[in-house]
């Protein structure tokens, strides 16, 4: 071995003492991220202490081992040595170790990590420390001038453990306050940005992601109660793993067994009262196949709106740290805004959809305005009006009068099933249709059956028409109608009585033609009308009016009312019966149009 | 939503325009380091990182670019961000990366003024 000369041992002492000088202007500059600085410090130990070989390990405390963070002329950087709390006790007692002869204590411990040592070509180690907290150790290989360190090197190497400490210290600090830094930013930026979006969908998504960067975590979802099915439903998932997807991203779970109790954890958790879950061990984390997760309520103004799950936390250098109590905090605070977020998206949504819904409901309205006729023709020997009084919404009612063949004119009358534009734009086909086929049936059985092929091939399943129609014959003073399926038409006599005009066959667009011809074929009839006579043709909305007692307005009262004002004229009549009807529904809400007509042989 | 991360890098005379798509988390901005060290080993200290494709970053991932900063200020080099949203441009700006990396609105802005 060659001896070091004075000298020589200057030289070392000024280059140690300007390397540290160096790094300290480094740690105050307010820059120490170790990851970088470990090989300087490094490089200051090898040029120092003169060692072939050096290595600093530090600890990671979830893993209970030392893992290799800087090396130099070290194959196998990948090693790792596993170290029990014990062996940290003892480690700590001492400022340097030889591991060819450590503290008894340590015997076990070094025997059993021999090959790592040999691939280290461990000599000393220096333990790395703040206080009682073990970091790690500095490993020092064989010496290149002589076969043991010199006294002074001995002194400096504690010195130089304490710097580097200090730094790993220094440099979690920072780590630690960027992330806190970070986690404040995303709440208080974040979640107000959040709370800017009313679109359902891209605010439950923002919600998911920006729960998962702001706990560091890998995974996450979002369940929201489905308030009609009872179940929590999977609205939202961010996951890398692709596979796990496919049955998360339509996960149903419901809120409640048959006992009335919760079903699940997640459904406890949505529950009233439910409290946030912390799963840091495989088996409550692997419910949605992860190593961990935390869930949390996420509330509205007033009620649970659903779980919101973060998963898998991870940590530096591939480090799988638990969910803390920590995290709960930050993410139930997450959530309430969250909560709010989405309730605002929710109430807008239904407020965008019930002003399309009146948006349809007022177009509707007009169409069906547009197909009921202003006035009705003049008819010579004949007084003829018409009524349509909307309540509640856009029915499906129709009126009509238009010329027939040979000097017939035709009077129809429809109630259309269902409200809204479905109800006007059938109602619409159905107007066509009829004008359509006025001009060229044979009958009124062929026409009827034609409508009814028409609307049964325009319409969706349950969706037809009650339709009436009556041909008027002035120069015979004859009707001849058709009633598929809808109210009678009354005919109050000038002489006394009443007829009903039932004749007819089933209702329009129920049933395709072919099996219509199995039922029953529709059938027209004939009645004679003489001088005084009226005809009130009209929909259910008159005589299912109701009255705050829940009575029906009826047939018999429609009947008794017509017949005393039959001596009117039709406007007269139209009126009497409309003032019934208002008087009878008082204050009770309808949700049926009133329509009639009214026609008089003079 | 599932996620998975790549990096794709293209070298210039001077300088590497590197590419991410995915969630800037830990694992995967070591994968970013990895790929900026091994650059750096051929030579390139001058760094454009594209991040159109990536929407999220969480603070490991943020800690990881910072390291890559002062790396790449030990060797006199410098970092360029582009294409950043605007949730990651204000995380950067409050996480200080600005001060020691510029940021532009795409790649051939940031090429231009290297």
């Amino acid at each position: 071995m060659q001896s070091v000369s004075a000298e020589e041992t200057m030289h070392r002492l000024i280059f140690s003492l300007s390397e540290l000088e160096q790094l300290g202007e480094t740690i105050v500059s307010g820059r120490g991220n170790f990851n970088v600085s470990s090989r300087t410090y490094l490089r200051i130990i090898h040029g120092t202490l003169q060692v072939n070989r050096c290595a600093i390990l530090l600890f990671q405390p979830t893993a209970n081992c030392l893992t290799i963070e800087a090396a130099i002329n070290i194959k196998g950087e990948s090693l790792t040595i596993p170290v029990t709390d014990d062996d940290i006790a003892t480690i700590l007692e001492s400022s340097i170790i030889d591991p060819a002869s450590p503290p008894p204590a340590l015997d076990p411990f070094f025997a059993q990590i021999q090959p790592q040592l040999e691939l280290l070509d461990a000599n000393l180690w220096a333990p790395l420390k703040i206080r009682d907290e073990f970091l790690g150790v500095i490993s020092l290989g064989s010496f290149r001038a002589q076969d043991h360190l010199e006294d002074w090197n001995r002194e400096l190497l504690p010195v130089l453990a304490n710097q580097i400490s200090v730094a790993i210290a220094y440099s979690r600090l920072l780590d630690k306050t960027r992330a806190e830094q970070f986690r404040l930013f995303m709440l208080s930026d974040t979640a107000t940005q959040i709370c800017k979006s009313l679109d359902t969908d891209a605010v439950q998504e923002e919600v998911v992601t920006h729960a998962i960067t702001l706990l560091d975590a890998s995974a996450g979802g979002l369940l929201l109660i489905n308030p009609v099915t009872q179940r929590l439903e999977m609205k939202s998932l961010f996951t890398f793993e692709p596979d796990a997807n496919t049955a998360l991203e339509s996960l149903s779970i419901p809120l409640q067994t048959d006992q009335d109790v919760p079903s699940s954890p997640l459904a406890q958790i949505a529950a009233p009262g439910g409290e946030t879950l912390i799963s840091n061990n495989e088996g409550n984390g692997a419910l949605l196949g992860h190593r961990n997760l935390i869930a949390v309520p996420m509330r509205g103004r007033e009620d649970t709106l659903g779980v919101l799950i973060v998963a898998d936390k991870e940590g530096r250098g591939g480090a799988t740290p638990d969910f803390t109590d920590e995290d709960r905090v930050l993410l139930e605070a997450f959530a309430n805004q969250a909560g709010v977020a989405i309730e605002n998206a929710q109430l807008y949504q239904e407020a965008l959809e019930g002003r399309q819904l009146q948006a349809e409901m007022e177009e509707a309205a007009k169409i069906q305005q547009n197909l009921i006729p202003d006035t009705l023709p003049e008819i010579s020997g004949y007084e003829a009006t018409g009524l349509y009084f909307p309540r509640g919404g856009v029915g499906g009612d129709y009126y009509d009068c238009l010329p027939d063949s040979n000097g017939s004119w035709g009077f129809a009358i429809a109630d259309v099933s269902g409200k809204g534009m479905q109800a006007a734009l059938l109602m619409a086909t159905l107007r066509a249709g009829l004008h359509s086929e006025v001009t060229r049936k044979e009958d009124l059985p062929s026409m009827a059956e034609s409508l009814n092929s028409l609307l049964y091939a325009s319409s969706t399943s349950g969706k037809f028409a009650t339709f009436f129609y009556a041909q008027l014959h002035p120069e015979t003073d004859q009707i001849t109608s058709i009633n598929a399926g809808h109210n009678y038409p009354l005919v109050i006599r000038a002489a006394g009585g009443c007829d009903e005009l039932e004749k007819g066959g089933v209702i329009l667009g129920m049933f395709a033609n072919d099996i219509l011809a199995d039922i029953a074929e529709y059938e027209q009839e004939t009645t004679q009308l003489y001088s005084g006579d009226v005809v009130l043709l009209y929909t259910d909305g008159v005589t299912e009016t109701v009255n705050p007692d829940g009575d029906l307005y009826g047939e018999e009262r429609l009947e008794v009312v017509a017949t005393r004002v039959k001596s009117e004229s039709v406007d007269q009549i139209c009126q009497a019966i409309y003032d019934d009807v208002i008087e009878f529904q008082g204050e009770a809400e309808q949700f049926d149009d009133l329509t009639m007509m009214v026609l008089k042989k003079i | 939503m599932a996620s998975s991360f790549n990096v794709n890098t293209r070298t210039e005379d001077g300088y590497a325009v590197i590419q991410t798509d995915g969630y800037l988390n830990g694992p995967t901005a070591e994968k970013l380091a990895e790929t900026a060290k091994d650059l750096m080993s051929q030579g390139y200290n001058t760094f454009v990182i594209n991040l159109e494709r990536t929407r999220l970053v969480n603070s490991i991932g943020i800690s990881i670019l910072i390291e890559i900063i002062e790396l790449l200020d030990e060797h006199g080099g410098a970092l360029h961000f582009c294409h950043l949203t605007p949730v990651i441009e204000r995380t950067f700006k409050m996480m200080g990366l600005t001060q020691h990396a510029e940021i532009h609105p795409d790649e051939e802005t940031a090429t231009t003024n290297l």
